[in-house]
């Protein structure tokens, strides 16, 4: 797997959408400056509605900014579509995986789309599926698996093609508690032995803290409120740290206790 | 095939066929001519007398018609996807081409074209491609968008976006529209085939109706629902093999 080299900068960030139907517009982020350094762990955050997955759709090149820039090592996600491919991948909320296709076969698919040699798609995607405890359901359906194993072929799906960064969007709020944690747990494991940068978007606090390196809190429109780096703190200020970030999040104001 | 059938669809078709056999017996004391309700009898006999080469001239007919609509059918179909200010321009057209009646397309092919078997295909395909595009393109359309918004998230190349995604996801539509298609182009081919045609199906009713031959317009009937049939079982066949991620 390639470690990240490059950071993650983003300045001035806008995006708005012009709503179709109500003419009216939505400034779902406004003026976001962010640096993010190769091979940290990121955990995003914020109210909903307050720009996280628009962040996302801006890093992977779905969207184009309004104003200001995302480069990633000089290079900018929606323009340099090509350049990114393989380099970013990204696990979402609902697996999202093909119903037509078997476990393998989606965890191939991003495989097939960087054009790689048939035999090492096959013995990459079964490497994964074996990593994630899967192997013995490599030709089931999705609809033949549970929710928490979609979610683990998702994951062998992203980590397959060796990206430097990887985004997951809400990716372990719609399993159980004891399957949320599981794979939580190897997610950060494998993003940490890979030396990816990975950002976790979360609505859970508990979540954001026992992941993360840093912990970004998002504002209305992605403003930034705090930018807390774990490593400032002490375990045993930990309390005092959620009571702050969760004042924060609910005031819409930093809280003066994150200021270190 | 016939074991597979359900008692009630059999039970039907002998009841069928026992009040028509009623019927051609009543029919001289009920004063229609003898020739208008021939006996199974005879109507059997039609059956030996009918030529595997007309069958097999108009299944080439439906079915080379059918794969061109497919081909472009699908092409239009994409390229609307794709360009959303030819889809309004298209539409209604395809929308027309829709509402014309056969018969006036079997006119038009008469005056326009020479080739016999190019003005057949021709109606055929003008008939089943719109279906082929509008089914299409409504598919294309309902495909989720988180799963668009996933791929895309791999960075496909255009193709790739249609081939790995796309294309699997219309796939069962893309079957009912062949079913739909298919029933549409057996009835559609014998009325072309009236016109000019020396071989096929629908020649042969149009031969049959100028001997008078009841029996023998029949026999050909159900040749033709048979033959659709058949390749409906065979489209269901390729459907559960090709769905059986659904199942
Ligand atoms: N494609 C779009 N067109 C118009 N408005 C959009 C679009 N995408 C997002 N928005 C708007 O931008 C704002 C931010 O949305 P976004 O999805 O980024 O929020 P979020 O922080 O991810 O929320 P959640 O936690 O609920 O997922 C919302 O008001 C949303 O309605
Ligand atoms: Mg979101």
């Amino acid at each position: 797997m390639t470690a990240a080299s490059a950071p993650i900068e983003i300045a001035q960030l806008r995006k708005v959408f012009r709503q179709t139907t109500s003419g009216q517009s939505i400034t779902a982020i406004d003026h976001l400056s962010l640096r993010i350094e190769p091979g940290e762990l990121i955990a995003i955050v914020g109210k909903t509605g307050c720009g996280k997955s628009t962040l996302f759709d801006l890093l992977i090149g779905l969207e184009h900014p309004t104003a200001g820039s995302i480069t990633i090592g000089g290079k900018t996600p929606y323009d340099d579509f090509n350049a990114f491919r393989g380099k970013i991948a990204t696990i979402f909320q609902q697996d999202r995986l093909f119903p037509w296709r078997s476990a393998l076969d989606n965890v191939k698919l991003p495989l097939e789309l960087i054009g790689i040699a048939d035999d090492v798609q096959q013995e990459r995607a079964l490497t994964w599926l074996k990593r994630l405890g899967l192997e013995k359901f490599a030709n089931a359906y999705p609809r033949e698996l549970s929710g928490g194993m979609r979610q683990r072929v998702a994951i062998a799906r992203a980590f397959a093609v060796q990206p430097e960064i990887l985004l997951a969007d809400e990716s372990f709020s719609a399993l159980d508690e004891v399957t949320a944690n599981e794979l939580r747990k190897t997610f950060v494991d494998l993003a940490r032995e890979f030396k990816s940068t990975a950002i976790l978007i979360t609505h859970q606090l508990e979540e954001a803290m026992a992941v993360g390196d840093r912990i970004v809190v998002f504002g209305k429109s992605a403003t930034l409120l705090a930018d807390v780096r774990m490593s400032d703190w002490d375990r045993a200020d930990y309390p005092l740290l959620r009571e702050a970030i969760q004042n924060t999040l609910q005031a819409n104001v930093p809280d003066a206790r994150l200021r270190r | 095939m016939i074991s597979s059938l359900p008692r009630e669809t059999i039970i039907s078709i002998v009841l069928f066929a026992m009040v028509w056999q009623i019927m051609s017996y009543l029919a001289p004391s009920l004063g229609i001519p003898a020739f208008a309700i021939p006996g199974l009898g005879r109507i059997a006999e039609s059956l030996t007398k009918i030529t595997p080469l007309d069958v097999a001239v108009t299944l080439g007919r439906v079915l080379l018609s059918l794969v061109v609509s497919f081909v472009i059918g699908l092409l239009v179909a994409v390229l609307m996807y794709l360009s959303e200010s030819l889809e309004k321009y298209l539409r209604p057209m395809v929308r027309i081409l829709m509402a014309v009646p056969v018969v006036s397309w079997i006119l038009f092919a008469v005056l326009w074209f020479k080739g016999v078997e190019f003005r057949i295909v021709f109606v055929l395909v003008v008939v089943c491609a719109p279906v082929f595009t509008v089914d299409s393109l409504d598919n294309m359309r309902e495909v989720s968008r988180d799963l668009k918004q996933m791929i895309r998230s791999f960075r496909p190349t255009p193709l790739q976006f249609f081939h790995k995604l796309m294309l699997p996801a219309i796939t069962p539509g893309i079957i009912t529209s062949w079913k739909i298609t298919l029933s549409l182009a057996i009835r559609v081919v014998t009325i072309a085939e009236l016109v000019g045609a020396v071989t096929g199906i629908g020649h042969q009713l149009s031969v049959a109706q100028e001997l008078f031959s009841v029996a023998d317009v029949f026999a050909w009937t159900l040749v033709l629902v048979v033959l659709l049939f058949f390749l409906e079982a065979l489209l269901v066949r390729l459907e559960t093999h090709v769905l059986r991620w659904r199942a």
